[in-house]
């Protein structure tokens, strides 16, 4: 559970000791650059990276159509003036984040990779996971949109509460480290699976 | 009255003055026909055919047909798709750096970024709605994963239908022009 540890630090206390040391930003950006990744995942993530972090401009905007109500105009979708064209960013057909800006909310829909049917059962369930326990996630959104596998909503309070470009890191963290766990998950699961069928045939040996 | 359950019935949708004019959320661009963009296109791969992809990049990002109909722009979009392909990974910075200096080169970068997005977006589009082509709403693409899916037969791992070059001309977009041009995308509502 790479991802929850991660997003304790950002949302908890630890965000005041790392807002006064600014150059630690600086030197996890540069790690995030020279960290050896595949070729076609660095100009995603940093596409991703860069697109997030013009999409992280929001501003308290209270309700227009109810009175002092104060709600996500994404999720609302009442004033269709409010909200601005989304964006999608794709690394292959199978792989891609949708982002959806409007004045005071944004929605980060994940695709995640899905090469065969495990890992797409694997991804089912982890995503599954992350989704019931979005209460402590903050950012994390209760149900995926459509066609996705996971989606994050930050609106204005959490860019309030929270450091915006460490929103940004927490989401390219996230896909990056999800990628990893889910194929670390099935090589376990190979291992295990393959461990199981010895020990059931060998009685038949 | 008790077959319609009242409390349901939106009432600030009856109200004239809550709809937003529609005229100010799209505004108004003049009707190009699709002919006008296809003698673009040609246009653009004769000066590709020439080796003069600067021109042709030019020629097409200057003019964007926002008033065609879908079927124009989806031709306007493979234009552009196929310069920017045609052009080399080396060339593309100098090349910025040239669009950019020039009098409107914030403009043809902005829009340059609009069609890089497309491009992206388009790939969605196509391979998740195939049974329905031209739904546009990308935000309700129907997934196809777990039904049209082949059990146990992994997906092309190629290079996704051309997403490398787009990624990699949008990194240098955002070098060159920064994050503005994609803010000027997002608020921007002509859309390409």
């Amino acid at each position: 559970m790479v991802s929850r540890c991660r997003f304790n630090q950002i949302s908890g206390g630890g965000v005041r000791v790392q807002a006064s040391n600014v150059s630690s930003t600086a030197t996890f950006h540069e790690n995030w650059e020279n960290t050896k990744m595949s070729q076609s995942l660095r100009p995603y993530l940093k596409c991703v990276r860069s697109s997030l972090t013009a999409a992280i401009t929001l501003s308290n905007f209270a309700s227009q159509t109810a009175e002092r109500h104060n709600v996500p105009e994404i999720e609302a979708a009442k004033s269709p003036e409010v909200l601005l064209n989304p964006l999608t960013v794709s690394r292959n057909e199978n792989e891609r984040v949708l982002i959806e800006p409007s004045v005071n909310s944004i929605r980060v829909s994940i695709k995640i990779k899905q090469a065969d049917e495990i890992e797409h059962i694997l991804v089912h369930k982890f995503t599954r996971f992350l989704t019931q326990r979005a209460e402590n996630f903050f950012i994390l959104r209760r149900k995926a949109v459509r066609g996705y596998d996971i989606s994050f909503l930050i609106t204005n309070f959490h860019t309030e509460d929270m450091l915006k470009h460490k929103l940004v890191d927490f989401i390219v963290h996230f896909m990056e480290e999800v990628d990893k766990e889910i194929s670390e998950m099935k090589l376990f699961l190979n291992a295990r699976a393959r461990f199981v069928a010895e020990a059931f045939l060998t009685p038949f040996d | 009255m008790a077959t319609i359950n009242y409390r349901l019935i939106d009432v600030d949708a009856l109200d004239p003055e809550s709809a937003f004019p529609a005229e100010l959320l799209t505004p108004p661009c003049d009707p190009i026909p699709t002919s006008e963009i296809q003698s673009l296109a040609t246009h653009c791969r004769q000066l590709l055919q020439r080796g003069d992809q600067e021109a042709a990049l030019v020629a097409a990002l200057e003019n964007v047909p926002y008033g065609g109909d879908e079927q124009g722009k989806e031709l306007h979009l493979g234009t552009v798709l196929e310069i920017l392909s045609s052009i080399k990974a080396v060339e593309m910075s100098p090349l910025l750096g040239r669009l950019y200096a020039s009098p409107s080169g914030t403009e043809l970068l902005d829009v340059l970024t609009k069609y890089l997005y497309k491009g992206m977006a388009r790939h969605n589009n196509s391979a998740s709605s195939t049974s329905t082509p031209g739904v546009s709403s990308h935000a309700t693409g129907v997934s196809s994963v777990s039904g049209a899916r082949e059990y146990g037969v992994a997906p092309g791992r190629g290079d996704g239908g051309g997403m490398s070059v787009l990624l990699s001309w949008h990194e240098k977009v955002v070098e060159i022009a920064g994050t503005g041009a994609i803010v000027r995308v997002m608020t921007d509502r002509r859309t390409v």
